[in-house]
């Protein structure tokens, strides 16, 4: 069952396009990740999906509604800008934006606490907002995003500005989001926790969608990638036939690209033969990183600033 | 809407628990005892006995100088018994005095007119002990466990010259310069003459040949060649205490007067009874019913008290509605408005910050007249009459509702504006640019309401009740004239359409602006962005 579904979404500001003909279908119960580079677009999707802004054509189907509006009792929002009001206090602010979601006063207020005991900010409940620690602060707006149990929830950057021990405790909001049914749509620069906890990717840059499948589709596009480090140079390399192509990487080691239908093994045994004599061998599988540099590295360096 | 009255709750509180909001609410009432409290502090603690030297070379009309300085004193024991006595009396007299038929002038005047028409009525009280034995014949009359009667100090008291700066020999032989000359350094406060250190206020000089120097009327008069210093002299350093050189040149005129009458052999029982002879006059208004057109104080306090309503509902407006675009710039700048966007439309986020602070003014202004009341029953007495009569007037006017709708309105007209200029700034220094020009454009009723009050119904208030950002400023202003019907009626129907359209406009802004990010747009781009979001609808 489909639960968000764009198609065909542009958005554009004057003669600027920030998103354009983005398309895509995301099932009920998916963690998908919204990755791409910065002003690529992320956000804009975002706040369209929402109905904060008004695409300038397409359109979209949210829980069924044409408009979030109608079902925003369904959705929990976490801006990328984190911010609360100062001089509120923790449980108040969490109760203040489930009410506006349609939860009752007291219901309200005791879910508050409830959250707030359950991810260990228990003792800062009667705290005021401006007393607490960024990371604390960032955690109390995550808590207040979904304290009304929405069906649907958009995190735009929720692990940015938190130290290790608090990202954990945030894949631990999103795994116990989804295990209790919800939809998740979150955007990362961290591909590690792109990887770790989404099903599904979509890649976007330059307002346009790169990519959009399952982690392991990602990872397919690139080859496996070979390291070695010895004592030979790139033309040696290259001239073996499994070596598509070479180069030296940052950490001076040779960055290998097996031609097609070429193994690591193949190329080992190639290695041997030359009497190249090798002093460490590295094969890995590409990862997300290696995907979204491959995929937008070029674009992100030169990404039109907005 | 229902999220509309959560953002109001939301609003109100935390505005509430400001120090700002409290700070308001509570100068008001500090304001309003201060103002009441600290001039009769003033009179009875803080003014000095002045001192003054009085050099008579008639030895005729120093008497009458001293005589002068005894009934200023004798008025002042003769006010401050009676407002005495008034407080504490049997069955509180305050209560009944019937304000619609207090003339329009208060205690002070009503004793200087007693001392003008007759000034020895009060010479009695001059005598030794006559003011205790006044005191006596009142404690019958006073309520128990009053207060003891204190005795107000005597402002100026004569001081003797020491015989070292001048001897008594030449007191009267000494030119007045020569006696100026002498004592110079003591009206300059470079020295004393008293052990308690207290300045010599003033040194009045009476030539021996002063009762020559008379201004003559007349033809007379105009063929007279006087010298600048020639008469009686008055040195002080201190030209704004003008009240012991207006009772002496007063008491000496009245003298130099009575003296002709003698010379010329009029009767004096004749001329005190025809100096004590008044026209009756009486102010009346035509728009008031048959028997009671007399203007009372009641009349005049009413005519000025919607002076204080304007000002106040100024007050209150420039503070709520700087709360509004603080506000709304704090939610813009730390991107809470996101958040709220994907809970609530933008039309109700609006509504819901106008309405909680549209409760917090209530709130402030509720406060302001609660307290007001409260102060001036508490102060309400003989002393500070005019706190009863404006009480009174306020009960009586139906003023307070008028004031309510009128805040209202004119909080609704630039609650729109200010809001959607918050919608547009991201830091409170873009909004300053702004703020200029809405300073200036709410500044303009604060300085004509005094023309406005004066003239309620004349061409300046005609033309501000026509300019709808100023209508409920003039309009209030107005209120106690009794304005033409369609006056009234019109700029009220005005007034509604524009806080109506001012409203739609700003929340087509507030739309557009709060996503914004950066500088804040030009007009030119605003309006661009405003007809083709129109268009879009």
């Amino acid at each position: 069952m489909t639960v968000l579904e764009l198609n065909k979404l542009v958005k554009r500001y004057g003669d600027f396009t920030a998103v354009s003909d983005l398309s895509l279908k995301v099932p009920k119960g998916a963690i998908y990740g919204l990755l791409g580079p910065n002003g690529a677009g992320k956000t804009t999707a975002i706040r369209m999906i929402l109905d904060i802004v008004k695409p300038t054509s397409g359109e979209l189907t949210i829980l069924g509604s044409k408009s979030a509006m109608g079902v925003r009792e369904r959705i929990g929002y976490l801006p990328e800008e984190k911010g609360l009001y100062k001089k509120m206090k923790a449980w108040a602010i969490i109760a203040y934006f489930a009410r506006l979601k349609g939860v009752p006063a007291a219901v309200a207020k005791q879910r508050a606490f409830e959250l707030l005991e359950r991810y260990g900010l228990g003792d800062f409940a009667n705290a005021k907002v401006e007393t607490l620690s960024k990371g604390m602060g960032q955690k109390v707006q995550v808590l207040a995003s979904i304290a009304h149990r929405p069906d649907f929830v958009i995190l735009d950057e929720p692990f940015s500005g938190l130290d290790p021990s608090n990202q954990q405790v945030m894949e631990q909001v999103i795994s116990d989001l989804n295990k209790e049914g919800a939809t998740i749509i979150f955007s990362t620069h961290v591909m590690s926790h792109a990887e770790r906890i989404c099903d599904r990717i979509l890649l976007i840059a330059s307002a346009k969608k790169v990519f959009d499948g399952t982690v392991q589709q990602a990872k397919d596009l690139l080859p496996p990638r070979v390291r070695v480090a010895g004592e030979f140079s790139v033309e040696q390399l290259s001239s073996l036939p499994s070596v598509n192509s070479c180069f030296i990487d940052e950490d001076q080691m040779f960055s290998i690209d097996i031609s097609s239908g070429c193994s690591p093994q193949q190329l080992m045994s190639e290695c041997f033969d030359a009497k190249l004599s090798l002093d460490s061998f590295e094969y890995r599988q590409p990862d997300l990183h290696d995907v979204f540099l491959h995929l937008v590295g070029e674009e992100a360096k030169v990404a039109t600033v907005r | 809407m229902n999220n509309s009255f959560i953002i109001a709750g939301r609003e109100y509180a935390d505005n509430a628990r400001t120090k700002g909001f409290w700070i308001n609410l509570l100068m008001f009432p500090i304001i309003l005892i201060a103002s009441i409290k600290i001039p009769q502090l003033l009179e009875e603690k803080a003014m000095p006995t002045r001192n003054y030297i009085l050099v008579d070379q008639t030895h005729e009309l120093g008497d009458v100088v001293k005589l002068a300085v005894d009934r200023q004193y004798a008025a002042k024991v003769a006010e401050s018994m009676s407002s005495y006595f008034m407080a504490n009396a049997k069955g509180s007299v305050t209560k009944e005095m019937d304000l619609e038929s207090m003339p329009a002038s208060s205690l002070d005047s009503m004793m200087s007119d007693l001392l003008e028409s007759d000034p020895s009525a009060l010479d009695a009280l001059n005598e030794p002990g006559a003011i205790e034995s006044a005191i006596a014949m009142m404690q019958l009359g006073l309520q128990e466990g009053s207060p003891e009667f204190e005795k107000p100090r005597r402002p100026f008291t004569e001081v003797e010259i020491p015989s070292s700066i001048i001897g008594d020999d030449e007191l009267s032989i000494l030119n007045s310069d020569e006696i100026v000359s002498r004592l110079r350094p003591y009206l300059l406060g470079d020295g004393y003459l008293t052990a308690d250190e207290n300045e010599l206020f003033a040194l009045i000089i009476i030539p021996p040949d002063a009762t020559q120097q008379v201004k003559r009327g007349g033809v007379e008069g105009l063929a007279q060649q006087l010298n600048e210093k020639d008469g009686v002299q008055f040195w002080a350093k201190n030209l704004a205490d003008i009240s012991l050189s207006r009772a002496i040149a007063g008491a000496l005129n009245e003298h130099l007067r009575t003296n002709e009458y003698k010379r010329l052999g009029v009767d004096e029982d004749i001329v005190s009874q025809v100096k004590s002879s008044q026209m009756l006059f009486t102010s009346f208004d035509p728009s008031k019913d048959a028997g009671e057109e007399k203007v009372s104080m009641a009349d005049t306090i009413r005519q000025f008290a919607p002076l204080g309503f304007v000002y106040l509902m100024w007050i209150a407006i420039f503070t709520v509605v700087n709360m509004l675009l603080n506000n709304t710039i704090e939610e813009k700048s730390n991107r809470i408005i996101e958040v709220l966007l994907s809970s609530a439309t933008p039309w109700e986020i609006m509504c819901g910050k106008l309405l909680g602070i549209a409760g917090i003014g209530m709130t402030m202004m509720l406060g302001w007249i609660l307290s007001m009341v409260a102060v001036l029953m508490y102060m309400a007495g003989p002393q500070v009459e005019w706190a009863m009569t404006l009480l009174e007037v306020i009960k009586s006017s139906g003023l307070l509702p008028l004031f309510g709708l009128y805040f209202l309105c004119g909080y609704l007209t630039y609650a729109g504006v200010f809001l959607a200029i918050g919608s547009l700034c991201s830091t409170i220094k873009e909004s300053q640019n702004f703020m200029g020009t809405a300073t200036v454009i709410l500044m303009v009723p604060l300085m004509t309401m005094v023309f406005v009050a004066r003239d309620p119904n004349g061409m300046l208030a005609q033309v501000l009740t026509w300019i709808p950002l100023y209508t409920p400023f003039v309009m209030m202003n107005r209120a106690a004239a009794d304005p033409p019907a369609f006056d009234m009626y019109g700029s009220a129907i005005l007034m509604l359409v524009t806080i109506i359209t001012m409203l739609w406009v700003s929340s087509r802004i507030f739309r557009i602006g709060i996503l914004r990010t950066g500088q804040p747009p030009k007009i030119v781009e605003l309006f661009k962005s405003l007809t083709t979001s129109l268009k879009n609808q």
